[in-house]
């Protein structure tokens, strides 16, 4: 008899094991996940995706970054102009034919010092003084975009004319009073290549001040984490095939668990335009003013999403070894540079953060 | 008590702790594998959610009479057809792993995997 109720008791106490399992998911973790997607910043989709008790916070935080994530779009824009706002947009507008001096908020001094950085650290790859040239291809590429059959390569000369407006140490910065002045009129401003890397970074910097961890935030594919992900443990970030024909039988080429960090990709298959079947991207080389042709891709992994930005821009423009070069000399960068062929090239700690992800 | 009897028992025993297991283990796999859907979130609001396993086709509507023509076939989500400028979405390769997304920006239009269960999800693909 006591056996019977022994046996009883140990099927109860199996049944009763197996329904934790099903339950456990809910009840051992404190923090909920939570996700929010915005349009309307830096022409691209953001996702804020956090860990939280609640969702009224999760909800009041997004509520911060939004606010913060307009702010630096209005002032970083160079296509349009907002009311009350001094941008870049103005620091390019001519007035009876020359720049004015503009005084601007000290958020944009600080992306154009940290730009003029930049350049000298990427020997001129990343120069924000390249907007004439790369207006050219915007119109260009515009007008690729809108109308397929008649679209067209700028001509070389039209390049290489404003090629000559290009000249960094034409932007003069002044410190002190706040004000930015470009002497050759026909220079402008285009900080594509830095601004969002660099705003999400400022972003991050924020929430880490007030004590706000275990977020993600994605900025079309500028990737910056605060703290941890699920179950306390590292993100889990994949990175595309950024060849498109093959996304089919591999859609990701690689895994990476990382906390505290950002990774930045560019890559030749997001914004581009298509001529006579080829296409076109938009990471253009102030050299030979057309677009970089290395690789496919270019991912960067560092502590400081503005300089994962500007890197993985530069370094999709250099060669691997004068890249290798620049990620060994700067600590905690590594970089995976993805081919023409799909070899995959890696310095030496990338493979660090790298897992084996099985679906 | 006979000895038959108690080996009678033990088989009776054996048998119900195995059969519990193999239903556990069955139940837990039935989860695993239907619990996975294609969240729609039309700007930023989730509007529908469709399973991974059941194939389906079908039209989102969006701001200013946008279209977006989601498809589910085979246990992967993908934009079949759409009416916005750029068709970044439609280039798009098909998506089946948690966390994964398609993202239509001039349609505020967000495809993102998601599951019952979150092992093994990823926190974003980029």
């Amino acid at each position: 008899m006591k056996k019977k109720i022994f046996s009883v008791l140990l099927v109860l106490l199996l049944l009763a094991s197996q329904f934790s399992l099903f339950s456990s998911c809910d009840s051992v973790n404190e923090k909920q996940k939570f996700s929010e997607y915005y349009f309307d910043y830096f022409d691209t989709v953001t996702t804020i995706t956090g860990y939280t008790e609640t969702e009224e916070e999760f909800k009041s935080i997004c509520e911060e970054i939004k606010t913060e994530l307009s702010e630096y779009h209005k002032l970083y824009n160079i296509y349009f102009r907002f009311q009350g706002v001094k941008n870049i947009c103005v620091i390019n507008e001519l007035v009876d034919g020359k720049h004015n001096v503009v005084k601007v908020d000290k958020k944009i001094i600080d992306l154009l010092l940290y730009s003029k950085e930049m350049y000298s650290l990427t020997d001129g790859k990343i120069n924000v003084a390249m907007g004439s040239v790369l207006s050219v291809w915007h119109k260009y590429r515009e007008i690729g975009l809108s109308d397929p059959s008649n679209a067209e390569l700028p001509p070389v000369n039209v390049l290489e004319e404003a090629k000559k407006h290009t000249d960094f140490s034409k932007v003069e910065i002044d410190e002190e009073n706040n004000t930015v002045f470009l002497s050759d009129p026909q220079m402008t401003l285009d900080v594509g290549a830095i601004a969002k890397g660099y705003a999400v970074e400022r972003i991050a910097e924020y929430l880490i001040n007030k004590g706000i961890t275990d977020f993600l935030l994605n900025v079309g594919g500028n990737v910056r984490t605060i703290g941890m992900g699920k179950d306390n443990e590292p993100w889990k970030v994949g990175i595309e095939n950024p060849d498109t024909s093959k996304q089919e039988e591999v859609p990701h080429i690689e895994y990476l668990k990382f906390s505290n960090m950002s990774l930045v990709t560019s890559g030749c298959y997001q914004r581009f335009y298509e001529v006579d079947g080829k296409n076109y991207h938009h990471i253009i080389d102030p050299v030979t003013l057309y677009p970089g042709e290395k690789y496919l891709s270019v991912s960067v992994l560092t502590n400081d999403s503005g300089l994962g930005d500007a890197l993985s821009t530069s370094l999709f423009l250099m060669n691997i070894e004068e890249g290798k070069k620049l990620a060994d000399s700067l600590e905690n960068v590594e970089v995976m540079w993805v081919k023409k062929n799909g070899e995959q090239i890696y310095t030496d700690g990338f493979k660090n953060y790298t897992f084996e992800y099985k679906k | 008590m006979s000895k038959n009897r108690k080996t009678k028992n033990d088989i009776i025993l054996a048998v119900i702790v195995i059969a519990v297991a193999a239903t556990g283990l069955l139940l837990l796999n039935i989860f695993r594998t239907e619990g996975t859907f294609a969240v729609v979130k039309v700007d930023g609001k989730e509007t529908e959610r469709y399973p991974l396993s059941v194939n389906t086709e079908v039209v989102i509507k969006t701001q200013n009479d946008g279209k977006n023509t989601l498809v589910i076939e085979d246990g992967k989500a993908f934009i079949k057809d759409a009416s916005c400028p750029d068709k970044i979405c439609e280039g798009h390769s098909k998506i089946s792993f948690k966390g994964e997304t398609i993202v239509c920006l001039p349609h505020k239009v967000v495809i993102e995997i998601v599951a019952d269960n979150s092992e093994n999800e990823l926190d974003v693909v980029v």
